[in-house]
Protein backbone atom coordinates (compact mmCIF):
# COMPACT_ATOMS: atom_id res chain seq x y z
CA UNK A 1 0.00 0.00 0.00
CA UNK A 2 2.40 2.08 0.97
CA UNK A 3 4.68 1.39 -2.10
CA UNK A 4 1.26 2.19 -4.25
CA UNK A 5 1.43 5.54 -2.85
CA UNK A 6 4.84 6.42 -3.50
CA UNK A 7 4.29 5.55 -6.45
CA UNK A 8 0.59 7.62 -7.03
CA UNK A 9 1.84 10.49 -5.21
CA UNK A 10 3.68 12.36 -8.35
CA UNK A 11 1.14 12.25 -10.18
CA UNK A 12 -1.18 12.93 -7.94
CA UNK A 13 0.22 16.25 -7.89
CA UNK A 14 0.42 16.97 -10.96
CA UNK A 15 -3.71 17.14 -10.73
CA UNK A 16 -3.21 18.97 -7.66
CA UNK A 17 -3.52 22.95 -8.95
CA UNK A 18 -6.63 22.56 -11.18
CA UNK A 19 -7.99 20.10 -8.22
CA UNK A 20 -8.13 22.88 -5.72
CA UNK A 21 -9.03 25.87 -8.42
CA UNK A 22 -12.40 23.40 -8.83
CA UNK A 23 -13.19 22.69 -5.55
CA UNK A 24 -12.69 26.18 -3.93
CA UNK A 25 -14.17 28.10 -6.86
CA UNK A 26 -17.06 25.63 -8.17
CA UNK A 27 -17.87 22.58 -5.92
CA UNK A 28 -17.29 24.61 -2.59
CA UNK A 29 -19.43 27.47 -3.50
CA UNK A 30 -22.26 25.20 -5.34
CA UNK A 31 -22.63 23.17 -1.64
CA UNK A 32 -22.83 26.28 -0.45
CA UNK A 33 -25.69 26.99 -2.54
CA UNK A 34 -27.32 24.22 -1.82
CA UNK A 35 -26.94 24.46 2.13
CA UNK A 36 -28.12 27.97 2.48
CA UNK A 37 -31.39 27.53 0.36
CA UNK A 38 -32.26 25.67 3.57
CA UNK A 39 -31.63 29.26 5.59
CA UNK A 40 -32.57 32.38 6.28
CA UNK A 41 -29.16 33.89 5.08
CA UNK A 42 -28.60 37.29 5.13
CA UNK A 43 -25.40 37.41 2.52
CA UNK A 44 -23.51 38.48 4.96
CA UNK A 45 -22.63 36.76 8.39
CA UNK A 46 -23.03 32.99 8.93
CA UNK A 47 -24.11 34.24 12.23
CA UNK A 48 -27.78 33.95 13.68
CA UNK A 49 -27.87 31.43 10.69
CA UNK A 50 -31.20 29.46 11.11
CA UNK A 51 -32.71 26.69 9.13
CA UNK A 52 -35.99 27.41 7.72
CA UNK A 53 -36.74 24.07 5.65
CA UNK A 54 -38.83 24.24 2.70
CA UNK A 55 -39.93 28.05 3.23
CA UNK A 56 -37.12 29.47 0.46
CA UNK A 57 -39.06 26.95 -1.89
CA UNK A 58 -42.21 27.21 -1.05
CA UNK A 59 -41.71 31.10 -1.10
CA UNK A 60 -40.30 30.55 -4.69
CA UNK A 61 -42.86 28.50 -6.53
CA UNK A 62 -45.62 30.82 -4.78
CA UNK A 63 -43.90 33.26 -6.63
CA UNK A 64 -46.01 34.67 -10.49
CA UNK A 65 -42.52 36.13 -11.73
CA UNK A 66 -40.78 33.24 -11.43
CA UNK A 67 -43.54 31.01 -12.54
CA UNK A 68 -43.20 33.29 -15.68
CA UNK A 69 -39.13 33.23 -15.86
CA UNK A 70 -39.29 29.55 -15.56
CA UNK A 71 -41.81 28.97 -18.23
CA UNK A 72 -40.05 31.68 -20.35
CA UNK A 73 -36.52 29.62 -20.04
CA UNK A 74 -38.23 25.83 -20.52
CA UNK A 75 -39.85 27.71 -24.10
CA UNK A 76 -36.74 29.20 -24.95
CA UNK A 77 -34.75 26.13 -24.21
CA UNK A 78 -36.98 23.77 -26.38
CA UNK A 79 -37.49 26.70 -28.90
CA UNK A 80 -34.02 27.52 -29.97
CA UNK A 81 -32.21 24.33 -30.12
CA UNK A 82 -34.74 22.74 -32.23
CA UNK A 83 -34.62 26.05 -34.38
CA UNK A 84 -30.94 26.36 -34.89
CA UNK A 85 -30.89 22.39 -35.60
CA UNK A 86 -33.42 22.67 -38.29
CA UNK A 87 -31.52 25.41 -39.96
CA UNK A 88 -27.69 24.07 -38.73
CA UNK A 89 -28.19 20.88 -40.69
CA UNK A 90 -29.11 22.10 -44.17
CA UNK A 91 -26.88 24.83 -43.52
CA UNK A 92 -23.87 22.46 -43.10
CA UNK A 93 -25.26 20.46 -46.49
CA UNK A 94 -24.76 23.83 -48.54
CA UNK A 95 -21.50 24.50 -47.07
CA UNK A 96 -19.90 20.98 -48.08
CA UNK A 97 -21.23 21.35 -51.63
CA UNK A 98 -17.77 21.93 -53.79
CA UNK A 99 -18.49 25.47 -53.92
CA UNK A 100 -15.92 27.96 -55.17
CA UNK A 101 -16.59 30.33 -52.19
CA UNK A 102 -17.25 27.81 -49.34
CA UNK A 103 -14.25 29.51 -47.63
CA UNK A 104 -15.71 32.62 -47.57
CA UNK A 105 -19.20 31.58 -46.87
CA UNK A 106 -18.18 29.47 -43.43
CA UNK A 107 -16.54 32.31 -42.35
CA UNK A 108 -19.58 34.44 -42.93
CA UNK A 109 -21.77 32.12 -41.35
CA UNK A 110 -19.83 31.70 -38.83
CA UNK A 111 -19.09 35.45 -38.01
CA UNK A 112 -21.76 36.00 -35.42
CA UNK A 113 -20.21 33.48 -32.79
CA UNK A 114 -17.32 35.88 -32.49
CA UNK A 115 -18.71 38.99 -31.04
CA UNK A 116 -19.77 39.08 -27.28
CA UNK A 117 -23.63 38.68 -27.26
CA UNK A 118 -24.07 41.71 -25.34
CA UNK A 119 -22.51 43.71 -28.50
CA UNK A 120 -24.72 41.56 -30.72
CA UNK A 121 -27.85 42.32 -28.18
CA UNK A 122 -27.24 46.15 -28.22
CA UNK A 123 -26.68 45.85 -32.15
CA UNK A 124 -29.96 44.22 -32.72
CA UNK A 125 -31.86 46.26 -30.35
CA UNK A 126 -31.26 49.16 -32.82
CA UNK A 127 -32.08 47.36 -35.73
CA UNK A 128 -35.74 46.42 -34.38
CA UNK A 129 -36.71 49.55 -32.66
CA UNK A 130 -39.72 51.71 -33.76
CA UNK A 131 -37.51 54.57 -34.51
CA UNK A 132 -35.33 55.69 -37.76
CA UNK A 133 -32.62 53.30 -37.12
CA UNK A 134 -34.93 50.09 -37.45
CA UNK A 135 -33.85 48.59 -40.76
CA UNK A 136 -36.35 45.96 -40.01
CA UNK A 137 -39.55 48.13 -39.55
CA UNK A 138 -38.37 50.33 -42.73
CA UNK A 139 -37.88 47.10 -44.84
CA UNK A 140 -41.47 45.93 -43.71
CA UNK A 141 -42.95 49.33 -44.60
CA UNK A 142 -41.61 48.84 -48.15
CA UNK A 143 -44.79 46.33 -48.59
CA UNK A 144 -47.10 48.20 -46.64
CA UNK A 145 -46.67 46.32 -43.49
CA UNK A 146 -47.26 48.44 -40.51
CA UNK A 147 -44.12 48.81 -37.91
CA UNK A 148 -44.15 46.39 -35.28
CA UNK A 149 -42.89 46.45 -31.59
CA UNK A 150 -40.31 43.53 -31.70
CA UNK A 151 -38.77 44.38 -28.32
CA UNK A 152 -41.84 46.14 -26.75
CA UNK A 153 -44.69 43.37 -27.53
CA UNK A 154 -44.63 40.23 -25.25
CA UNK A 155 -45.03 37.45 -27.77
CA UNK A 156 -42.68 39.25 -30.65
CA UNK A 157 -39.85 40.31 -27.99
CA UNK A 158 -39.39 36.47 -27.13
CA UNK A 159 -39.87 35.77 -30.92
CA UNK A 160 -36.71 38.27 -31.62
CA UNK A 161 -34.36 37.11 -28.96
CA UNK A 162 -34.79 33.35 -30.22
CA UNK A 163 -34.40 34.31 -33.64
CA UNK A 164 -31.50 36.89 -32.86
CA UNK A 165 -29.85 34.25 -30.94
CA UNK A 166 -30.55 31.41 -34.08
CA UNK A 167 -28.90 33.99 -36.17
CA UNK A 168 -25.99 34.02 -34.01
CA UNK A 169 -25.61 30.20 -33.28
CA UNK A 170 -26.38 28.25 -36.75
CA UNK A 171 -23.16 28.98 -38.61
CA UNK A 172 -21.02 27.60 -35.21
CA UNK A 173 -23.60 24.33 -35.14
CA UNK A 174 -23.31 24.17 -39.11
CA UNK A 175 -19.78 23.65 -38.33
CA UNK A 176 -19.95 20.78 -36.10
CA UNK A 177 -22.25 18.68 -38.40
CA UNK A 178 -19.58 20.01 -41.43
CA UNK A 179 -16.45 17.95 -39.49
CA UNK A 180 -19.11 15.30 -39.73
CA UNK A 181 -20.60 15.25 -43.62
CA UNK A 182 -16.81 15.45 -44.78
CA UNK A 183 -16.13 12.32 -42.79
CA UNK A 184 -18.73 10.53 -44.62
CA UNK A 185 -17.17 7.90 -47.31
CA UNK A 186 -18.03 8.94 -50.85
CA UNK A 187 -19.28 5.36 -51.57
CA UNK A 188 -21.88 5.03 -49.57
CA UNK A 189 -23.81 7.98 -51.81
CA UNK A 190 -22.74 6.12 -55.24
CA UNK A 191 -23.88 2.91 -53.66
CA UNK A 192 -27.07 4.23 -52.99
CA UNK A 193 -27.44 5.99 -55.99
CA UNK A 194 -26.87 2.55 -58.22
CA UNK A 195 -29.91 1.27 -55.56
CA UNK A 196 -32.03 3.88 -57.15
CA UNK A 197 -32.21 5.86 -53.88
CA UNK A 198 -32.99 9.99 -54.90
CA UNK A 199 -31.58 12.48 -53.16
CA UNK A 200 -34.14 12.49 -49.87
CA UNK A 201 -33.66 9.09 -49.76
CA UNK A 202 -29.61 9.30 -49.70
CA UNK A 203 -30.25 12.15 -47.03
CA UNK A 204 -32.56 10.51 -44.83
CA UNK A 205 -30.97 6.96 -44.99
CA UNK A 206 -27.06 7.86 -44.94
CA UNK A 207 -26.27 11.30 -43.78
CA UNK A 208 -29.22 11.90 -41.11
CA UNK A 209 -27.80 8.97 -39.13
CA UNK A 210 -24.47 9.97 -39.79
CA UNK A 211 -24.42 12.67 -38.26
CA UNK A 212 -25.97 11.55 -35.11
CA UNK A 213 -22.94 11.60 -32.73
CA UNK A 214 -22.61 15.28 -34.14
CA UNK A 215 -26.05 15.78 -33.23
CA UNK A 216 -25.43 14.98 -29.70
CA UNK A 217 -23.15 17.33 -28.75
CA UNK A 218 -24.81 20.00 -31.04
CA UNK A 219 -28.03 19.41 -29.53
CA UNK A 220 -26.57 19.33 -25.76
CA UNK A 221 -24.31 22.23 -25.76
CA UNK A 222 -27.55 24.04 -27.27
CA UNK A 223 -29.86 23.29 -24.88
CA UNK A 224 -27.23 23.82 -21.59
CA UNK A 225 -26.88 27.33 -23.12
CA UNK A 226 -30.45 28.38 -23.69
CA UNK A 227 -30.97 27.21 -20.10
CA UNK A 228 -28.44 29.51 -18.98
CA UNK A 229 -28.87 32.14 -21.21
CA UNK A 230 -27.97 35.91 -19.67
CA UNK A 231 -26.30 38.14 -22.18
CA UNK A 232 -28.64 38.45 -25.29
CA UNK A 233 -31.87 39.15 -23.37
CA UNK A 234 -30.26 41.15 -21.29
CA UNK A 235 -28.87 43.42 -23.83
CA UNK A 236 -31.87 43.10 -26.56
CA UNK A 237 -34.83 43.45 -24.17
CA UNK A 238 -33.49 43.95 -20.67
CA UNK A 239 -36.10 41.09 -20.01
CA UNK A 240 -38.82 42.88 -20.78
CA UNK A 241 -41.57 44.15 -21.65
CA UNK A 242 -42.62 43.45 -17.95
CA UNK A 243 -41.04 39.92 -17.10
CA UNK A 244 -41.98 38.59 -20.88
CA UNK A 245 -38.51 37.52 -22.07
CA UNK A 246 -36.36 37.21 -18.38
CA UNK A 247 -34.61 34.06 -17.90
CA UNK A 248 -34.09 31.92 -14.57
CA UNK A 249 -30.37 33.36 -14.35
CA UNK A 250 -31.51 37.16 -14.77
CA UNK A 251 -33.98 36.42 -11.83
CA UNK A 252 -31.25 35.23 -9.58
CA UNK A 253 -28.88 37.81 -10.15
CA UNK A 254 -31.82 40.07 -10.02
CA UNK A 255 -32.94 38.56 -6.79
CA UNK A 256 -29.78 37.73 -5.19
CA UNK A 257 -27.46 40.86 -6.16
CA UNK A 258 -30.20 43.64 -6.85
CA UNK A 259 -32.73 42.64 -4.05
CA UNK A 260 -30.70 40.76 -1.91
CA UNK A 261 -33.05 38.46 -1.19
CA UNK A 262 -30.31 35.57 -0.67
CA UNK A 263 -32.52 32.98 0.95
CA UNK A 264 -34.57 33.03 -2.11
CA UNK A 265 -31.80 33.45 -4.64
CA UNK A 266 -29.89 30.46 -3.51
CA UNK A 267 -33.27 28.27 -3.63
CA UNK A 268 -33.32 29.33 -7.22
CA UNK A 269 -29.86 28.20 -7.54
CA UNK A 270 -30.29 25.19 -6.33
CA UNK A 271 -33.78 24.31 -8.17
CA UNK A 272 -31.57 25.72 -11.81
CA UNK A 273 -28.83 23.04 -10.48
CA UNK A 274 -30.95 20.35 -9.73
CA UNK A 275 -32.63 21.21 -12.89
CA UNK A 276 -29.76 21.46 -15.48
CA UNK A 277 -28.25 18.25 -14.13
CA UNK A 278 -31.04 16.22 -14.94
CA UNK A 279 -31.76 18.06 -18.25
CA UNK A 280 -28.30 16.96 -19.33
CA UNK A 281 -28.45 13.22 -18.07
CA UNK A 282 -31.56 12.70 -19.77
CA UNK A 283 -30.25 14.24 -22.94
CA UNK A 284 -27.18 11.99 -23.33
CA UNK A 285 -29.00 8.86 -22.22
CA UNK A 286 -31.60 9.56 -24.99
CA UNK A 287 -29.20 11.17 -27.44
CA UNK A 288 -26.59 7.73 -26.89
CA UNK A 289 -29.46 5.81 -27.47
CA UNK A 290 -30.39 7.20 -30.28
CA UNK A 291 -27.22 7.38 -31.62
CA UNK A 292 -26.53 3.42 -30.76
CA UNK A 293 -29.95 2.47 -32.55
CA UNK A 294 -29.11 4.41 -35.70
CA UNK A 295 -25.46 2.84 -35.88
CA UNK A 296 -27.17 -0.71 -35.48
CA UNK B 1 -32.74 21.97 -58.10
CA UNK B 2 -35.20 21.07 -60.52
CA UNK B 3 -33.09 22.80 -62.81
CA UNK B 4 -30.03 20.63 -61.82
CA UNK B 5 -31.28 17.72 -63.61
CA UNK B 6 -32.10 19.69 -67.15
CA UNK B 7 -29.78 22.21 -67.35
CA UNK B 8 -27.01 19.94 -65.59
CA UNK B 9 -24.00 20.61 -64.54
CA UNK B 10 -22.27 24.39 -64.57
CA UNK B 11 -25.76 26.44 -64.67
CA UNK B 12 -26.98 24.64 -62.37
CA UNK B 13 -23.74 24.70 -60.04
CA UNK B 14 -23.46 28.62 -60.67
CA UNK B 15 -27.54 29.66 -59.82
CA UNK B 16 -26.90 27.76 -56.28
CA UNK B 17 -23.30 29.09 -55.61
CA UNK B 18 -25.69 33.05 -56.54
CA UNK B 19 -28.09 31.86 -55.01
CA UNK B 20 -26.01 31.03 -51.09
CA UNK B 21 -23.61 34.66 -51.97
CA UNK B 22 -27.53 35.97 -51.48
CA UNK B 23 -28.30 34.45 -48.95
CA UNK B 24 -24.74 35.39 -47.36
CA UNK B 25 -25.33 39.18 -47.68
CA UNK B 26 -28.56 39.36 -46.30
CA UNK B 27 -27.21 37.22 -43.26
CA UNK B 28 -24.27 39.92 -42.81
CA UNK B 29 -26.76 42.78 -43.19
CA UNK B 30 -26.18 43.79 -39.45
CA UNK B 31 -22.68 43.88 -39.42
CA UNK B 32 -22.86 45.79 -42.62
CA UNK B 33 -25.58 48.42 -40.94
CA UNK B 34 -23.17 48.40 -37.80
CA UNK B 35 -20.01 49.43 -39.80
CA UNK B 36 -21.85 51.92 -42.22
CA UNK B 37 -23.52 54.02 -39.91
CA UNK B 38 -20.52 54.75 -37.41
CA UNK B 39 -18.96 56.93 -40.87
CA UNK B 40 -22.36 58.95 -40.77
CA UNK B 41 -23.40 61.85 -38.61
CA UNK B 42 -25.95 60.94 -36.46
CA UNK B 43 -29.02 62.81 -38.21
CA UNK B 44 -27.67 61.14 -41.60
CA UNK B 45 -27.48 57.85 -39.99
CA UNK B 46 -31.25 57.70 -38.98
CA UNK B 47 -32.40 58.65 -42.14
CA UNK B 48 -30.34 56.56 -44.25
CA UNK B 49 -29.40 53.40 -42.19
CA UNK B 50 -28.32 51.62 -44.98
CA UNK B 51 -27.15 54.11 -47.76
CA UNK B 52 -23.33 54.36 -48.24
CA UNK B 53 -22.49 57.77 -46.20
CA UNK B 54 -22.57 60.75 -47.91
CA UNK B 55 -20.64 63.56 -45.71
CA UNK B 56 -18.10 60.27 -44.82
CA UNK B 57 -16.88 61.31 -41.26
CA UNK B 58 -14.74 59.77 -38.44
CA UNK B 59 -16.01 62.30 -35.25
CA UNK B 60 -18.28 59.27 -33.91
CA UNK B 61 -14.81 57.80 -33.69
CA UNK B 62 -13.07 60.29 -32.46
CA UNK B 63 -16.14 61.25 -29.66
CA UNK B 64 -16.09 57.19 -28.66
CA UNK B 65 -12.55 57.61 -27.83
CA UNK B 66 -13.20 60.42 -25.89
CA UNK B 67 -16.03 58.58 -23.62
CA UNK B 68 -14.75 55.07 -23.07
CA UNK B 69 -11.42 54.48 -21.72
CA UNK B 70 -10.44 52.14 -24.40
CA UNK B 71 -6.63 51.71 -23.65
CA UNK B 72 -7.10 50.95 -20.13
CA UNK B 73 -9.83 48.40 -20.75
CA UNK B 74 -8.33 47.14 -23.46
CA UNK B 75 -5.30 46.30 -21.02
CA UNK B 76 -7.50 44.72 -18.38
CA UNK B 77 -9.51 42.50 -21.17
CA UNK B 78 -5.78 41.17 -22.54
CA UNK B 79 -4.04 40.72 -18.90
CA UNK B 80 -7.57 39.05 -17.54
CA UNK B 81 -7.35 36.88 -20.78
CA UNK B 82 -3.96 35.99 -21.45
CA UNK B 83 -3.22 35.33 -17.72
CA UNK B 84 -6.51 33.17 -17.20
CA UNK B 85 -5.97 31.05 -20.32
CA UNK B 86 -2.37 30.26 -19.59
CA UNK B 87 -2.99 29.42 -15.84
CA UNK B 88 -5.97 27.10 -17.89
CA UNK B 89 -3.56 25.64 -19.89
CA UNK B 90 -1.13 24.16 -17.58
CA UNK B 91 -3.34 23.48 -15.24
CA UNK B 92 -5.65 21.59 -17.33
CA UNK B 93 -2.84 19.92 -19.21
CA UNK B 94 -1.04 18.58 -15.56
CA UNK B 95 -4.52 17.31 -14.21
CA UNK B 96 -5.42 15.11 -18.09
CA UNK B 97 -1.95 13.74 -17.09
CA UNK B 98 -2.72 11.09 -14.56
CA UNK B 99 -6.36 11.04 -15.40
CA UNK B 100 -5.12 9.63 -19.13
CA UNK B 101 -1.87 7.51 -17.74
CA UNK B 102 -2.63 6.35 -14.25
CA UNK B 103 -4.93 3.48 -14.50
CA UNK B 104 -5.56 3.10 -10.78
CA UNK B 105 -9.05 3.90 -9.13
CA UNK B 106 -8.59 7.72 -8.01
CA UNK B 107 -7.73 9.04 -11.35
CA UNK B 108 -11.22 7.70 -12.97
CA UNK B 109 -13.20 8.77 -9.34
CA UNK B 110 -10.69 12.51 -10.38
CA UNK B 111 -12.07 12.78 -14.17
CA UNK B 112 -15.22 12.13 -13.10
CA UNK B 113 -15.54 14.43 -10.20
CA UNK B 114 -13.78 17.31 -12.72
CA UNK B 115 -16.79 16.25 -15.39
CA UNK B 116 -19.63 17.37 -12.44
CA UNK B 117 -18.27 20.79 -12.87
CA UNK B 118 -19.86 20.88 -16.81
CA UNK B 119 -23.26 21.10 -15.26
CA UNK B 120 -22.57 23.56 -12.54
CA UNK B 121 -23.43 27.31 -13.98
CA UNK B 122 -21.76 30.25 -12.53
CA UNK B 123 -25.13 31.88 -11.98
CA UNK B 124 -25.66 28.62 -9.18
CA UNK B 125 -22.60 29.30 -7.23
CA UNK B 126 -22.12 33.37 -7.74
CA UNK B 127 -24.03 34.18 -4.31
CA UNK B 128 -21.46 32.11 -2.57
CA UNK B 129 -18.65 33.26 -4.99
CA UNK B 130 -19.32 36.62 -4.55
CA UNK B 131 -19.02 35.92 -1.08
CA UNK B 132 -15.64 34.28 -0.96
CA UNK B 133 -14.28 36.85 -3.43
CA UNK B 134 -15.19 39.63 -1.28
CA UNK B 135 -13.32 38.07 2.10
CA UNK B 136 -10.49 38.03 0.06
CA UNK B 137 -10.62 41.11 -0.47
CA UNK B 138 -10.00 40.28 -4.61
CA UNK B 139 -13.27 41.74 -5.58
CA UNK B 140 -13.39 44.73 -8.26
CA UNK B 141 -9.71 43.56 -9.38
CA UNK B 142 -8.16 42.51 -12.25
CA UNK B 143 -6.32 39.70 -10.10
CA UNK B 144 -9.74 38.51 -8.79
CA UNK B 145 -11.13 38.23 -12.27
CA UNK B 146 -8.37 35.83 -13.45
CA UNK B 147 -8.88 34.03 -9.94
CA UNK B 148 -12.50 33.19 -11.20
CA UNK B 149 -11.75 32.43 -14.74
CA UNK B 150 -8.72 29.76 -14.00
CA UNK B 151 -11.48 27.57 -11.90
CA UNK B 152 -12.75 27.19 -16.08
CA UNK B 153 -10.03 24.54 -16.77
CA UNK B 154 -12.59 21.52 -16.75
CA UNK B 155 -12.77 22.42 -20.55
CA UNK B 156 -9.28 22.22 -20.67
CA UNK B 157 -9.27 19.12 -18.90
CA UNK B 158 -11.23 17.46 -20.71
CA UNK B 159 -9.93 18.59 -24.44
CA UNK B 160 -6.53 17.57 -23.01
CA UNK B 161 -7.98 14.27 -21.95
CA UNK B 162 -9.70 12.91 -25.33
CA UNK B 163 -6.22 14.27 -27.35
CA UNK B 164 -3.84 12.28 -24.41
CA UNK B 165 -5.18 9.16 -25.24
CA UNK B 166 -4.06 8.89 -28.83
CA UNK B 167 -0.11 9.49 -27.98
CA UNK B 168 1.73 6.86 -27.42
CA UNK B 169 3.44 5.94 -24.93
CA UNK B 170 7.12 5.00 -25.86
CA UNK B 171 8.18 8.61 -25.79
CA UNK B 172 7.58 8.83 -22.09
CA UNK B 173 8.93 5.97 -21.45
CA UNK B 174 12.34 6.42 -23.22
CA UNK B 175 12.74 9.65 -21.50
CA UNK B 176 12.20 7.98 -18.22
CA UNK B 177 14.80 6.07 -18.59
CA UNK B 178 16.96 8.57 -19.77
CA UNK B 179 16.90 10.04 -16.34
CA UNK B 180 14.63 12.65 -16.91
CA UNK B 181 12.02 12.58 -13.57
CA UNK B 182 8.12 12.90 -14.16
CA UNK B 183 8.43 16.39 -14.25
CA UNK B 184 10.71 17.27 -16.97
CA UNK B 185 9.56 14.59 -19.25
CA UNK B 186 5.88 16.58 -18.85
CA UNK B 187 6.94 19.64 -19.53
CA UNK B 188 9.87 18.45 -22.29
CA UNK B 189 8.16 15.48 -23.66
CA UNK B 190 4.37 15.34 -23.09
CA UNK B 191 3.42 19.04 -23.36
CA UNK B 192 4.51 19.77 -26.62
CA UNK B 193 2.73 17.21 -28.12
CA UNK B 194 -0.28 18.34 -27.07
CA UNK B 195 -0.39 21.35 -29.67
CA UNK B 196 -3.10 20.82 -31.23
CA UNK B 197 -4.82 20.40 -28.45
CA UNK B 198 -3.82 23.22 -26.70
CA UNK B 199 -4.23 25.75 -29.92
CA UNK B 200 -8.64 24.28 -29.30
CA UNK B 201 -8.46 25.26 -25.64
CA UNK B 202 -6.43 29.03 -26.45
CA UNK B 203 -9.15 29.76 -29.44
CA UNK B 204 -12.43 28.67 -27.25
CA UNK B 205 -11.03 29.88 -24.07
CA UNK B 206 -10.06 33.66 -25.37
CA UNK B 207 -13.66 34.09 -26.98
CA UNK B 208 -14.99 33.07 -23.87
CA UNK B 209 -13.51 34.98 -21.71
CA UNK B 210 -12.82 38.12 -23.71
CA UNK B 211 -16.48 38.19 -24.28
CA UNK B 212 -17.36 36.93 -21.18
CA UNK B 213 -20.41 39.15 -19.56
CA UNK B 214 -21.55 38.11 -16.38
CA UNK B 215 -18.12 37.61 -13.94
CA UNK B 216 -17.11 41.18 -14.66
CA UNK B 217 -20.73 42.25 -14.48
CA UNK B 218 -20.98 41.09 -11.23
CA UNK B 219 -17.24 41.60 -9.67
CA UNK B 220 -15.91 44.50 -11.11
CA UNK B 221 -17.61 47.90 -9.65
CA UNK B 222 -15.18 50.85 -11.12
CA UNK B 223 -14.47 51.97 -14.23
CA UNK B 224 -10.72 51.58 -14.23
CA UNK B 225 -11.13 47.93 -13.75
CA UNK B 226 -13.56 47.63 -16.51
CA UNK B 227 -13.20 45.26 -19.51
CA UNK B 228 -14.19 46.21 -23.08
CA UNK B 229 -17.28 44.81 -22.94
CA UNK B 230 -17.69 45.97 -19.31
CA UNK B 231 -17.49 49.48 -21.54
CA UNK B 232 -20.30 49.18 -24.21
CA UNK B 233 -22.43 48.30 -21.25
CA UNK B 234 -21.54 51.79 -19.73
CA UNK B 235 -21.71 53.47 -23.13
CA UNK B 236 -25.10 51.85 -23.48
CA UNK B 237 -26.03 54.07 -19.91
CA UNK B 238 -24.40 56.90 -20.48
CA UNK B 239 -24.68 57.66 -24.59
CA UNK B 240 -27.33 55.39 -25.80
CA UNK B 241 -29.38 58.21 -27.33
CA UNK B 242 -26.09 58.59 -29.59
CA UNK B 243 -26.60 55.81 -31.28
CA UNK B 244 -23.76 56.66 -34.06
CA UNK B 245 -21.06 57.11 -31.22
CA UNK B 246 -22.62 53.85 -29.51
CA UNK B 247 -22.12 51.66 -32.90
CA UNK B 248 -18.70 53.31 -32.96
CA UNK B 249 -17.90 51.77 -29.46
CA UNK B 250 -19.23 48.45 -30.40
CA UNK B 251 -16.81 48.06 -33.96
CA UNK B 252 -13.71 49.58 -31.57
CA UNK B 253 -14.48 46.66 -29.26
CA UNK B 254 -14.49 44.21 -31.97
CA UNK B 255 -11.81 44.72 -33.33
CA UNK B 256 -9.30 42.91 -31.30
CA UNK B 257 -11.40 39.83 -31.18
CA UNK B 258 -12.16 39.82 -34.94
CA UNK B 259 -8.49 40.23 -35.31
CA UNK B 260 -8.13 37.17 -33.38
CA UNK B 261 -10.34 35.13 -34.82
CA UNK B 262 -8.95 35.71 -38.81
CA UNK B 263 -5.47 34.67 -37.34
CA UNK B 264 -7.05 31.66 -36.33
CA UNK B 265 -9.63 31.16 -38.21
CA UNK B 266 -8.40 28.01 -40.21
CA UNK B 267 -7.94 26.32 -36.79
CA UNK B 268 -11.35 26.93 -35.15
CA UNK B 269 -13.34 24.40 -37.90
CA UNK B 270 -10.29 21.98 -36.90
CA UNK B 271 -11.20 22.68 -33.08
CA UNK B 272 -14.74 22.23 -33.26
CA UNK B 273 -14.15 18.85 -34.82
CA UNK B 274 -11.26 17.73 -32.50
CA UNK B 275 -12.92 19.57 -29.55
CA UNK B 276 -16.43 19.43 -29.51
CA UNK B 277 -17.38 16.57 -31.72
CA UNK B 278 -15.90 13.20 -30.35
CA UNK B 279 -16.22 10.20 -31.69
Amino acid sequence: MKANIRRELPYMLFALPALVVYTVLTVYPLVQTLGLSFTNWDGFSMEGLQFVGLANFRNLFGDRAMRITLRNTVLYSIVQPLAVTALAIPLSLALNTGMRSRNLQRAVFFFPSVPSAIILGYLWAYILAPTGTGIVNKFLGLFGIAPKLWLADPTLAMLSVIGVSVWSSVGWHACIYLAKLQGIPQDYYEAATIDGAGPWQRFRYITFPMLSSAMTISVLLLVLNALKVYDLPFALTKGGPGNATTMVSQMIIKTGFVEKSYGKATAMSAVFFVFIAVVSVVQLTLMKKREADLDG
Amino acid sequence: MVKRRTAGGTAARITGEALMLCVCAVFFIPFYYLLVNTFKPSQEAAFFPMALPKAFTLENYREAFRLINFFSSLRNSVVITVVSVVIIILFGAMAAYPIVRRKAKWSKVLFIYFLLGFMVPVQTTMIPLFRLISGLNLQNSVLGMIVLYSSWCNFALFIYQGFLSTVPLELEEAALIDGCNLWQMFWRIVFPLLKPATTTIVIFDVMWIWNDFILPYLFLSSSENFTLIMEVYKGVGQFSNNWSVMLSTMVIVLIPITVFYVIMQRHIIAGITSGAVKG
